[in-house]
C-alpha cells in the first residue's frame, strides 16, 4: 500500500522533471519568466532575458504545481507532505543531473544553437540561476522545498477551517444576492436589463475611439472569430455535422470582396457593401455544391471530405492556373474599404464598429435560430439523426440548411477580414484557420455564445497581447486543449439547455394573477 | 369489423441469406390495440422497421388508409401519422424533456427559419401554441415537474413515458410500440398497461403492440399476432392464441404442448388440495 503511494509520486515526479527538461530545451522556461517579471510590473526589453529571480518565481510556481498535484486527496496531511517530498525531490534530481550536462556546455563553450536553436548560453546560464556547479543542489532544495509548500498549500485550503471559511463567503454572498433581488425596486426589474445595454453600447462606442489602433486590431480579430465561432457552431454544435474546411467559406468571402473591391487584377470596384453581400452568397453557394454530394455522409467520412474541400479550396487560389484571375500565391492587395453615406468609413475605429455591429447581428440570429423549430430539429439530428427522421424531421433539408447558414456567416466574416487588411492571399485560408476556429467552439463551448466569445478571446485574443508566447502558440495551444479536456470537456462555459417548464410556467402563474407585485414583508 | 387502418400484406425482409420476415399479412382495424408476440429473434421489431420505414421490405405492400406507404422515408412516414416507440429507448438525451416533446410536434409545425429570424406573428403564435402543446403532453404523459430535465437524467419508467409523449406529439393515427413494459416492475408495468389502454379510448389512436409480458399482452389486446422465424404462425384474441398449440411449440419447443397441459394439470390439482 505504502510502496504504491511512494512509487506512485515518484513516477509523478520522474515525469515532472523530464517535462521541464523539455520545456528548458525549448526555452520555455525564459518566456514563461519574461511573462512573469512583465506580469509583477519589471518591463523586459525584447529579446532579451529577464532578472534571475523572476527564473526562480517560475521555478518556485512549478514545484508547487507538482506538489499539489501528487499530494492525492484520500491521503492524511502527514502523508501528502511525504508525497510531494518525494515528487520535488525526484524532479530536483532529474533538473540536477540535466544541470551537470548544462554546466559541461557552458564550460566548454560549446554552442548547441545549430541544432536546439532556443538554447543559448545566456538562457543556460538563467536557468541555473547564475551559480554555475553549484545550480544542481540549488534546484534540488528549490523542487523539494516549493513542492512541500504547494503540499502544504493544498492541505491549508482543503482543511475544515479554510474551506469553512470559503463556504461561509460564498453562502453568504448567495444570501446577499437572493437579499439583492428581494430588493431590488420594480424598475430596475424592468429596464436592468435595457440600462445594460445601453451602457455597453456607450462603451463600445466610445473605447474604440480611445484605446489606440493595435487594441482595435486585436479587438476585431476576436469579433470577427466571434462570427466565425458562430457560424462553426450552428454546423457543428447544432446540425453535428464535423465540419474541417470551414476556411474554405472564410476564403470566399474574403475573395469575393477582393476581386471586386480592388484596382487589381480586375478593377471592378463595386464598392464594398454589394461587393460583401456577393461574398455572403458565393459562400452559401459554395456550401450548397458541397453539402448537395456529402449530405448522406456522417461523422470522421464528413470530417474528411471537408478538410478536403478546404484544402482544395485554398490550392486552387493559390495555382498558376488561376493566377490571372485570382492573383495566385501573391494574393489580391489595395482592397478597397467600405464607406457610409457617400464618406469613407474605413479607419480601425470604424472598422472596430463594422465588426461588433456584424458580431451583434450574428448572436441574435443565432439566438432567434437556435430557439426555434428549426433549431431544435437540428439539435435532434445532432443527438440521433434516425431517430430524429423517424420524428418527422427533413434530414438533408435540414442538414444542408445549416450549412448554408453558416457557411454565410463565414462569407461574411471574411468579406470584411479581407477589407480590414486591405489584402488576402491563400495564406489567409490555410486549414489552420478551420482548426482555430474549431478549438474556439472546444475550448469555449459549444451552444454557447459566452462561451464562443471567451473562447476566441482565450486563443485569438490572449496570443495578441502576450507576443512573448507567440513562438510557443502551438505548444500552448496543444497543451490547453489537453487540458481543457481532462478538466471541464464541456469547454469553458458549457451551454444550459433553457428550462422552458418553469419560465412558461411561472408566465402562466403571472397571467393568472396580474396585480402580484413585490414582497409584502 | 370496421376498415382497417394498416394492411401488411405478404411483406418479407431479407439481411443476405436470412429472411427476417416472411410473408406476413397483418390487418389492423382503426381504434385497435393490436398485439405482436413471439420469441426472441422471431422478426418483430424488423417488421416495426418496415412499417416506420426504417426498412424497405423486398416483398409484398403495406397499406395505410389504404395508400401504400412501404419504401417512404421515416420522415414522411411520420408525418403521415405513424410514430413510434423504440426497444431500447432512443431519446434526444442532452436535450430536456420538454424540447423532446417539441421536436415531437415537428411534423405538425409550419414555420421556417426566415420566419423564425424575423419573428413573426405566426411564428411567435405557432411557437407559443406547441410549448402549451408540449407542456400539457408532458402532463398527459404523467411528467410534471420533470420538463426541464435533461432526458438523460430521467429514471427509466419516466424515460419510456417521455418516449411516448414524443410520439403522441406528432398526433398520431398509429402508435407502434416497441415493448414499452421492458424493464419494468410489476406495479409500473400495471400502470404501464393502464396508460396504454388510456391513449386508446380517449386519443383513439390504433395501437400495435410488441410485448413479451404475456399479461399484458392478454389483458389488453383487441387481437394478437405471433411471430416465428418470421412466418405469422397463429392470429386471434387472447383465448384462442393461449390454445394454439402451435404457439405453445413456438414458445415452448417440441412437445411443448404435452408440457403445458402437465403443468395445467399439476397447477389444477394444486389448487385443488389447496
Amino acid at each position: 500500500m505504502n510502496r504504491n503511494l511512494f512509487s506512485s509520486s515518484l513516477k509523478k515526479g520522474l515525469a515532472f522533471g523530464i517535462v521541464m527538461i523539455l520545456l528548458v530545451l525549448i526555452d520555455f522556461e525564459a518566456m514563461s519568466a519574461t511573462m512573469l517579471s512583465k506580469l509583477l510590473g519589471v518591463n523586459v526589453i525584447r529579446g532579451a532575458l529577464p532578472q534571475v529571480r523572476f527564473m526562480v518565481i517560475f521555478l518556485v510556481l512549478y514545484g508547487m504545481f507538482v506538489g499539489w498535484l501528487t499530494s492525492s486527496n484520500e491521503e492524511k496531511p502527514a502523508k501528502k507532505l511525504v508525497q510531494a517530498l518525494i515528487a520535488g525531490l525526484s524532479v530536483g534530481i532529474v533538473v540536477g543531473l540535466f544541470d551537470l550536462v548544462l554546466i559541461q556546455l557552458i564550460n566548454t563553450g560549446t554552442d548547441v544553437r545549430t541544432y536546439l536553436a532556443a538554447l543559448g548560453p545566456d538562457s543556460i546560464k538563467l536557468f541555473i540561476l547564475e551559480k554555475g556547479a553549484l545550480s544542481p543542489l540549488l534546484h534540488l532544495g528549490l523542487f523539494t522545498s516549493a513542492s512541500l509548500l504547494g503540499s502544504a498549500l493544498k492541505i491549508l485550503l482543503k482543511s475544515k477551517p479554510v474551506s469553512g471559511f470559503f463556504k461561509s463567503i460564498s453562502t453568504g454572498y448567495r444570501s446577499l444576492q437572493v437579499k439583492a433581488q428581494k430588493h431590488t425596486p420594480d424598475w430596475v426589474k424592468k429596464y436592468g436589463k435595457y440600462l445594460l445595454f445601453l451602457l455597453i453600447g456607450l462603451s463600445a462606442f466610445f473605447l474604440p475611439r480611445i484605446w489606440g489602433s493595435y487594441n482595435n486590431y486585436v479587438v476585431g480579430l476576436v469579433g470577427l472569430y466571434v462570427i466565425l465561432g458562430i457560424g462553426l457552431n450552428i454546423i457543428v454544435g447544432l446540425s453535428g455535422q464535423l465540419m474541417l474546411g470551414f476556411a474554405a467559406f472564410f476564403a470566399m468571402g474574403a475573395y469575393s470582396v477582393a476581386l471586386l473591391n480592388a484596382p487589381f487584377p480586375h478593377g471592378i470596384m463595386l464598392g464594398f457593401w454589394p461587393s460583401l453581400l456577393i461574398g455572403v452568397l458565393m459562400a452559401v453557394l459554395a456550401a450548397v455544391l458541397l453539402g448537395l454530394p456529402v449530405m448522406g455522409m456522417r461523422g470522421d467520412y464528413l470530417a474528411i471530405v471537408t478538410l478536403g474541400f478546404g484544402e482544395i479550396i485554398r490550392i486552387l487560389l493559390k495555382s498558376d492556373l488561376l493566377t490571372a484571375f485570382t492573383g495566385g500565391p501573391r494574393g489580391i492587395q489595395d482592397i478597397k474599404g467600405p464607406t457610409l453615406f457617400g464618406q469613407p468609413f474605413s479607419s480601425d475605429v470604424d472598422y472596430t464598429y463594422i465588426i461588433l455591429v456584424f458580431m451583434i447581428l450574428a448572436i441574435f440570429l443565432y439566438k432567434r435560430l437556435e430557439r426555434s423549430r428549426t433549431g431544435r430539429a437540428w439539435l435532434a439530428i445532432k443527438e440521433d439523426t434516425k431517430v430524429a427522421q423517424a420524428t418527422g424531421i427533413n434530414i438533408q433539408n435540414n442538414k444542408l440548411l445549416a450549412l448554408c447558414l453558416g457557411a454565410a456567416f463565414a462569407g461574411l466574416a471574411g468579406g470584411i477580414f479581407a477589407a480590414r487588411n486591405q489584402f488576402t492571399g491563400p495564406n489567409d485560408h490555410q486549414l489552420m484557420v478551420s482548426m482555430n476556429i474549431l478549438s474556439i467552439l472546444i475550448v469555449g463551448g459549444m451552444n454557447s455564445i459566452p462561451g464562443i466569445i471567451l473562447g476566441a478571446f482565450t486563443l485569438k485574443g490572449l496570443p495578441e497581447i502576450l507576443r512573448e508566447i507567440e513562438n510557443y502558440r502551438l505548444l500552448v495551444f496543444g497543451g490547453l486543449l489537453v487540458l481543457m479536456m481532462l478538466s471541464r470537456p464541456e469547454g469553458l462555459w458549457p451551454s444550459t439547455r433553457p428550462d422552458i417548464e418553469k419560465d412558461e410556467g411561472n408566465k402562466l402563474k403571472g397571467d393568472t394573477a396580474p396585480g402580484k407585485g413585490g414582497p409584502i414583508d | 369489423m370496421t376498415d382497417p387502418i394498416i394492411q401488411v400484406k405478404n411483406v418479407s425482409k431479407f439481411f443476405g441469406g436470412l429472411t427476417a420476415v416472411n410473408q406476413v399479412d397483418l390487418e389492423v382495424p382503426a381504434k385497435y390495440i393490436y398485439s405482436i408476440i413471439g420469441p426472441n429473434g422471431a422478426g418483430k421489431t424488423t417488421l416495426f422497421n418496415c412499417i416506420s420505414g426504417f426498412y424497405f421490405p423486398e416483398k409484398g405492400e403495406i397499406l395505410f388508409h389504404g395508400d401504400p406507404i412501404q419504401g417512404l422515408s421515416t420522415n414522411l412516414v411520420a408525418w403521415l401519422g405513424i410514430s413510434r416507440t423504440y426497444q431500447n429507448i432512443r431519446l434526444f438525451s442532452n436535450l430536456t424533456a420538454v424540447e423532446n416533446i417539441l421536436i415531437g410536434l415537428h411534423p405538425n409545425l409550419k414555420t421556417n427559419w426566415f420566419e423564425a429570424i424575423v419573428h413573426t406573428k405566426r411564428f411567435q403564435k405557432e411557437e407559443g401554441g406547441s410549448i402549451k402543446e408540449a407542456l400539457r403532453l408532458l402532463d398527459y404523459v404523467g411528467l410534471k415537474g420533470y420538463g426541464d430535465f435533461l432526458a438523460k437524467n430521467l429514471p427509466y419508467g419516466l424515460q419510456r413515458r417521455l418516449e411516448i409523449g414524443r410520439a403522441l406529439a406528432n398526433q398520431p393515427k398509429l402508435l407502434l410500440l416497441d415493448e414499452p413494459t421492458a424493464g419494468m416492475n410489476m406495479n409500473e408495468t400495471a400502470e404501464a398497461t393502464q396508460f396504454i389502454k388510456r391513449l386508446r379510448d380517449e386519443l383513439g389512436i390504433t395501437i400495435i403492440l410488441i410485448e413479451h409480458d404475456m399479461k399484458v399482452v392478454m389483458g389488453i389486446s383487441d387481437r394478437i399476432s405471433v411471430l416465428d422465424y418470421g412466418t405469422k404462425i397463429a392470429e386471434g384474441n387472447a383465448a384462442e392464441i393461449q390454445a394454439n398449440p402451435k404457439v405453445i411449440e413456438a414458445y415452448l419447443g417440441p412437445g411443448g404442448v404435452a408440457l403445458s397441459e402437465k403443468y395445467k394439470k399439476q397447477r389444477l390439482s394444486y389448487a385443488q388440495s389447496h
